[in-house]
């Protein structure tokens, strides 16, 4: 996909706990601030995709109500109901048939507002699981992180580390709002218990937020301002969580697989320069490190060990403070996509990493990672 | 860019009926998953990606292909779910037209569908009457207000058909003969979920009335249902098949206003029966497919109609005739299936509506009138071009697919 | 928010109507409640690559075939993947603390490919340990007649 389409805006808003505000409000600002960073104005030409989810809002057709504040009145509009990385993918789709040349994408939820754990339960198997009340988004977790410690040796204290690792970062990441300075592993065990081995600070808890990014082909892309280019992407599903080996992130796998073809990506571990990762707990952004071949199967918790991908590594992942800083269900893997963009465009700030060029983003949706999206972006 | 033709090369339904309890939504839409796969001799093997949608809060299951897309040979391939509401099954069907005009997949699998016996459709469109429930409630509306005049489709319906009928001339004459000129041609459409054989206009005026002008006899069903549609580039369709119907353009206008309008109809301040956002599309995907003269053009029609008087509207608004001619143009005849622009051979929406599938069923029956493969209900007139509708939202979401049996680059 | 707009709180709303759904098990999953009530376990085996299902699936997704075999599994079965649970889903969808821990087991039924999340009664639990399905066909509600397991031995 040489220098097919590019990422010429973005906008993210705050992510808070309760964002005061409401969701028509919050996506409004996205999309009028990524519209207005791409140079486009309302009456301009471009197709828009949201993502949403129905249960997450509370209403049949989530997408119905956003028509106005997205910038979609009178547009080509259509939503996935998935994570933000799919709007991206869908976005992209669009703009590679040709028949439209910028795409404005967005993702957006409120936990202030529904009951956070609910819509993870309905999606569980109506004739069985659902109706038995044991296994939710963080049970589920819980299941995978002790089959992943079991298989390949990780331990609890790595996930600490790598949740540790994350809520310091957060604390650079203005956006971000679930973060702690300095925070240890010891800290992070010594959290309130909720389904063993998972701890309140190996979670991404689920906020309020919304992020938006304008997609455009070659030639819409050639006035932009350091354009970002998409590099390679894939996505994929994978089985139900109780028909799978839960110690394996497959769907990661085969995106990741995908997308490296794409941007003829051959030794990840060394052509890329940062990552970030949509990990729901810290044992996913373990698991994440090998789909994603940033090392062996198995090697997760070692490849932290090496400090490789801490905020000075070799392979700094997350320096956002990626899911655990924020998690706004259909935003969290678009924000990575930003951030991963905001890295090489030089502009993130305090949690800045220096000299990236190609980096990788995911986004997931499902029970335990069950389907993933990954993006590999480049600068020029 | 890629720019790759895009061709429909197999179709497949479940059965259509009121309830299955004989399957879950899983199971059911296998049904229709694998009769597709027969139907373009594929296999699972041979499928790239796959787009699904329906619209999740009927049946109170969030994003069932997490559970259920095993069922549909979905195993680790690539899974993309779209979902509009009303026009869910036209947006599945245009995200497969993208992924495989963008080059990145050949051959998609579309799917959509709904259990409706299994949850309560009433209270899945209460949900979109009370989405704005929050603002409603702090001013102090009664909830029950909500309840009795929300009322679902229905209570939007009853507006845009009083408002049309005055706009166009349409009589509820008209619109117990388009209720005929559908249940007819579903009698001859084995998956069909309301089939009356032999109906007359005067036994659908004798229905009981729902709410002036609309009676039961104008109104869709509940249907469980689900279409699956395989779709592949121009160059693979024409190994595979002597004659494919190629998707040549997708287009889709959503003119919702955020606001509460009046019982729910989520738009303020316009008339739900202008729809101007159907003819936005229409002309969007008009002009992609290079068609100039839509009404010449376009062999035979597929508008979006669970009540009767929107099969009128939507042809007018589908540019295939000019504002309040509809009702004359039933009257000539030419809407049947031996007219000059038959509308709606499959029987349409009102017909059978198993929501989420309806909008794609539109575009499956314009692609199987094309690889004339639409059995008795085969329109008379041979088909190059058609035209496929999706309707949806609060009132004013559409979609538009232009279909035809010459591809549009090659 | 920053945007300088005060709207207030927005008020949590519960919806005064309480959406009833009736799904459809199909006759897959409810030959094998039929098999629980005469305490069997039932579980669906593809034809083509022998992978057996429990709870049953119609289709097997790898080889899309269809599982028209049926295989009778034993009550035993080994803990691939367990959590002790501190906390439950509460009914406004929050964590709620349980006052006394609970341990949830991922158990593969012996000649089974795919597993059963349920309750285990004992004290504790490993990877690999070995378990015993507790039937009640007396159960009010059919999902609950595999009440869960216990250790074997």
């Amino acid at each position: 996909m040489d220098k097919g389409v590019a990422i010429i805006a973005y906008a993210q808003t705050p992510f808070e706990a309760d964002a005061n505000a409401s969701r028509e409000i919050q996506v409004l600002e996205v999309a009028k601030t990524a519209l207005e960073a791409a140079g486009l104005k309302q009456e301009d030409r471009y197709t828009v995709i949201s993502a949403t989810n129905d249960y997450c809002d509370g209403r049949t057709i989530s997408n119905m109500r956003l028509v106005e504040p997205a910038a979609a009145y009178k547009k080509n509009e259509s939503k996935v109901e998935m994570d933000g990385g799919y709007a991206a993918i869908y976005g992209l789709m669009r703009i590679l048939s040709g028949d439209h040349q910028v795409a404005l994408v967005m993702g957006v939820s409120q936990a202030s507002v529904y009951a956070r754990n609910i819509p993870g339960i309905m999606m569980l198997d109506p004739t069985f699981d659902r109706q038995r009340w044991l296994l939710n988004e963080v049970s589920a977790g819980a299941l995978q992180a002790r089959a992943y410690m079991n298989a390949y040796g990780a331990t609890e204290e790595h996930f600490a580390g790598v949740a540790a690792k994350n809520l310091d970062n957060a604390a650079r990441n203005p956006l971000a709002y679930n973060k702690l300075a300095g925070a240890d592993a010891a800290k992070v065990l010594a959290a309130r218990k909720l389904y063993e081995p998972i701890t309140e600070l190996m979670l991404a808890p689920f906020c309020d937020g919304a992020c938006a990014m304008v997609l455009a082909s070659g030639e819409a892309a050639a006035k932009a301002d350091k354009p970002v280019w998409v590099k390679g992407m894939g996505f994929a599903h994978d089985s139900y969580l109780t028909e799978r080996p839960l110690e394996e992130m497959g769907s990661l796998e085969l995106a990741a697989r995908s997308a490296y073809d794409m941007a003829g990506i051959t030794d990840p571990a060394s052509q890329i320069d940062l990552a970030e990762v949509h990990e729901n707990f810290a044992h996913e952004e373990l698991m994440a490190y090998e789909s994603l071949g940033f090392c062996g199967k198995g090697q997760g918790g070692s490849f932290f060990d090496s400090g490789a991908t801490l905020l000075g590594g070799d392979l700094p992942v997350n320096a956002s403070g990626g899911a655990t800083g924020a998690n706004a269900v259909c935003a969290t893997g678009l924000a990575r996509i930003i951030e991963a963009a905001m890295q090489i465009r030089g502009k993130a700030g305090e949690h800045q990493v220096e000299g990236v060029n190609t980096a990788v983003a995911t986004g997931q949706t499902g029970p335990c990672a069950q389907e993933n999206v990954v993006f590999v972006l480049g600068g020029e | 860019m890629a720019h790759t033709d895009v061709a429909v090369v197999g179709v497949g339904y479940s059965k259509h009926v009121s309830k299955r309890r004989d399957v879950n939504i899983a199971e059911m839409v296998w049904e229709a998953v694998s009769a597709c796969y027969e139907d373009a001799g594929l296999k699972p093997k041979d499928v790239d990606a796959i787009c699904t949608g329906n619209m999740p809060a009927f049946e109170g299951v969030n994003i069932p292909e997490l559970w259920g897309a095993g069922h549909w040979g979905a195993y680790g391939k690539p899974l993309m779910r779209i979902t509009t509401g009303g026009t869910t099954g036209g947006s599945v069907a245009h995200g497969g037209y993208y992924a495989v005009s963008s080059g990145l997949f050949d051959t998609v699998l579309c799917i959509a569908f709904e259990k409706q016996s299994d949850g309560n459709s009433t209270m899945g469109l209460n949900t979109v009457a009370l989405a704005d429930a929050a603002a409603m409630f702090q001013q102090g509306v009664d909830p029950g207000f909500l309840a009795a005049f929300g009322g679902g489709a229905v209570g939007i319906a009853v507006y845009q058909a009083a408002s049309y009928m005055k706009r166009s001339g349409c009589t509820t004459e008209h619109l117990d003969k388009v209720s005929v000129l559908c249940r007819t041609n579903a009698a001859l459409n084995p998956y069909s979920h309301l089939k009356q054989p032999g109906l007359t206009p005067e036994e659908v005026a004798k229905t009981t009335l729902m709410q002036y002008p609309i009676r039961f006899g104008h109104v869709c069903p509940a249907t469980d249902g689900a279409c699956a549609m395989l779709v592949t580039t121009g160059e693979k369709a024409k190994k595979l098949i002597d004659k494919p119907a190629y998707i040549l353009s997708c287009a889709s206008c959503s003119e919702e206003a955020s606001l509460m309008g009046i019982a729910g109809s989520g738009t303020t301040n316009m008339d739900p029966c202008v729809q101007e956002s159907c003819k936005i599309a229409a002309k969007w995907a008009y002009d992609l497919a290079g068609i100039e003269d839509p009404r010449h053009e376009i062999d035979v029609a597929e508008p979006y109609s669970p009540f009767a008087h929107q099969l009128l509207m939507f042809y007018e608004r589908l540019l295939l005739c000019d504002d309040g001619e509809a009702p004359a143009i039933l009257d000539s005849g030419s809407m049947n299936l031996e007219g000059d622009l038959p509308v709606c051979p499959s029987g349409g929406v009102i017909s059978t509506n198993a929501i989420g599938a309806s909008a794609m069923e539109r575009v499956s029956e314009v692609a199987l009138q094309i690889m004339g493969k639409a059995g008795d209900r085969q329109v008379k007139k041979e088909v190059h071009k058609g035209v496929a509708h999706g309707w949806g939202g609060a009132v004013n979401l559409n979609v538009v697919a232009v279909l035809s049996d010459t591809p549009r680059r090659s | 928010m920053g945007s300088g707009i005060d709207i207030g709180q927005v008020p949590k709303v519960s919806i005064p109507i309480n959406p009833t759904f009736g799904w459809s098990v199909g006759n897959w999953m409810e030959y094998f409640f039929d098999g629980i009530k005469e305490g069997k376990l039932r579980a669906s085996k593809c034809p083509a690559c022998g992978r057996v299902f429990l709870p049953p699936r119609m289709v097997c997704e790898r080889c899309f075939a269809k599982c028209e075999d049926w295989v009778k599994l034993p009550e035993t079965g080994t803990v691939q993947s367990f959590t002790t649970a501190h906390v439950k889903v509460g009914a406004d969808g929050e964590l709620e603390d349980l006052s006394q821990p609970e341990i949830i087991v991922l158990v593969k039924q012996d000649g089974a490919d795919t597993c059963v999340a349920a309750r285990l009664e004992g004290e504790s639990a490993s990877v690999g340990m070995k378990v015993k399905a507790v039937l009640d066909p007396s159960a009010e509600n059919f999902l609950d007649m595999l009440a869960g397991y216990r250790p074997a031995e």
